[in-house]
């Protein structure tokens, strides 16, 4: 397994891709910005780019001819796609903590970029990879659909929780009114967040394992 | 013992169906791997790698069967496919590096050593390889991780003729000890008259005939006859052919008797192949 995630990184994932997230993260210091864009870039750019370069490389066929076994070519290839999020997001949350001390008196009509919105930001992630993974193994080269169907998902998640936060006051009140000042509250909702990621992803990796034990490569 | 052991393979697709498709290769043999395109070679192929799901039969390697033993059987079968490259734009070495953590018993020294012989250069990409270099280098990889069962996929198509002799000339070399068995399939069906110790002819997703080779060439004769004398030995013919001065046939020596007055001789392997190919088509 350790061998096939070496493999993802050294030949699957162009050094580009990890370079992004410190670009995307940047984003953060647009004063009161759609936040949600800083990590939705990554979906939009990074995610069919790289299963653009596992279908156009032959690598589905390449990695089946390897000795390793169906359910780790899945793993390792979900793995690799987890750390890049994980670079996106603890980039972009250094990028946001400047960002709050940089403007200390801004108005924000969207979320600020506090602990507690990077919660919601895993939330988003974990709906894109339930839905993104599922679809690709169906056919475990087909990205588009996948990329689409993930994106669509993580959009209306990301709108509907704007649209939360100005409607509902309970909801406005957690991010951006009294909530926004306790540090224990936003840090929960980020474990919260976390936990729901790694939740949404292990389900993710169950479905697909399941449906690319069925694919003819 | 078998180095490979194939039992009623079958595998339906919409348009295309795997019969009852059974055959062995003896370990330290050559086998030849023919049929024309889409007669099933590449499936067949891909089932021994199990990269697809057959419906039905079985498929022992070294004694093993291959879908529960895939990971450790993998580590003894090495693999080229012609037609098809991967990471083209990665270097050699870069690959290599990958490639190599995956097998328990890859051997640098051999490694090199076969670089060297082939006359490879390990600081070049995938994609400025020639097509004869790239199957060489697949070979380094399968050599070098002590793969004992060889699976090719068309490794000579695409090949020049000198390329393709040197490359059969290699083959030869490999299983002089014994211990490394090869598959290949083809649809050059001179390779084979050069190397090949067996012969396995599939068409239209069934086995043919597979045999040694010189038994497989010789269950056949080609015969030549009048245009006047057709009519009465078209039944035991496989396929003919008719021409100015008369017909040639494909027959099964086992038909031929004397009585029916007919020039014979040897066919081969591409006679057998357009023949036999010939009446199946009829039937279609």
């Amino acid at each position: 397994m350790y061998n096939l995630l070496l493999k993802e990184l050294k030949l699957g994932v162009n050094p580009f891709f990890y370079f992004l997230p410190f670009i995307t993260g940047a984003l953060t210091l647009i004063p009161s910005w759609l936040y949600f864009f800083v990590l939705l870039y990554f979906c939009f750019i990074t995610v069919p780019n790289l299963f653009a370069g596992y279908k156009s490389q032959n690598d589905l066929i390449f990695t089946s001819i390897l000795p390793v076994a169906k359910t780790n070519i899945v793993k390792a290839k979900i793995s690799v796609v987890v750390i890049l999020e994980l670079l996106h997001m603890v980039i972009a949350i250094i990028y946001g903590v400047i960002s709050i001390s940089l403007y200390p008196d801004i108005t924000y009509y969207f979320f600020a970029p506090t602990f507690g919105f990077w919660g919601l930001c895993f939330v988003m992630l974990a709906i894109f990879n339930l839905i993104f993974y599922p679809i690709y193994y169906k056919t475990a080269y087909k990205y588009g659909v996948a990329t689409i169907a993930s994106i669509a998902a993580a959009l209306l998640f990301a709108g509907g929780a704007e649209w939360l936060a100005i409607q509902n006051s309970f909801v406005h009140d957690v991010f951006k009114g009294a909530g926004a000042d306790n540090l224990l509250l936003q840090l929960s909702i980020l474990a919260a967040g976390i936990i729901i990621f790694a939740l949404f992803t292990i389900i993710a990796y169950y479905m697909s394992i399941k449906r690319f034990e069925k694919v003819e490569i | 013992m078998l180095a490979l052991d194939i039992k009623k393979l079958n595998k339906t697709y919409p348009h295309f169906q795997l019969k009852d498709v059974s055959f062995q290769l003896e370990k330290g043999y050559i086998m030849g791997f023919i049929g024309s395109n889409g007669a099933g070679k590449t499936t067949t192929i891909k089932s021994i790698l199990n990269l697809v799901r057959v419906d039905s039969g079985e498929i022992h390697v070294f004694g093993k069967e291959l879908t529960r033993n895939e990971i450790e059987l993998k580590q003894e079968i090495g693999s080229a496919f012609g037609d098809t490259d991967f990471y083209t734009r990665s270097k050699i070495k870069t690959l290599t590096n990958v490639i190599k953590t995956f097998y328990r018993n890859w051997d640098d020294n051999a490694y090199y050593s076969y670089l060297k012989r082939f006359n490879l250069n390990e600081n070049k990409k995938i994609a400025e390889l020639s097509t004869g270099m790239k199957v060489k280098y697949r070979l380094a990889l399968a050599l070098s991780h002590g793969a004992k069962l060889l699976i090719l996929d068309e490794p000579t198509s695409g090949l020049d003729p000198v390329a393709r002799d040197q490359m059969l000339d290699i083959f030869q070399e490999l299983v002089q000890d014994g211990e490394i068995s090869i598959l290949f399939s083809t649809h050059i069906t001179s390779d084979l008259e050069k190397c090949a110790d067996f012969i396995t002819y599939i068409h239209n997703g069934q086995i043919v005939h597979s045999s040694e080779k010189e038994q497989f060439i010789d269950h056949y004769r080609l015969v030549n006859g009048r245009a006047d004398q057709l009519d009465g030995v078209k039944d035991l013919l496989i396929s003919s052919k008719s021409n100015s001065f008369g017909f040639t046939g494909l027959i099964h020596t086992s038909d031929l008797k004397s009585s029916l007055d007919l020039k014979s001789s040897i066919p081969s392997l591409e006679d057998i192949m357009v023949y036999v190919s010939k009446k199946e088509n009829s039937y279609v």
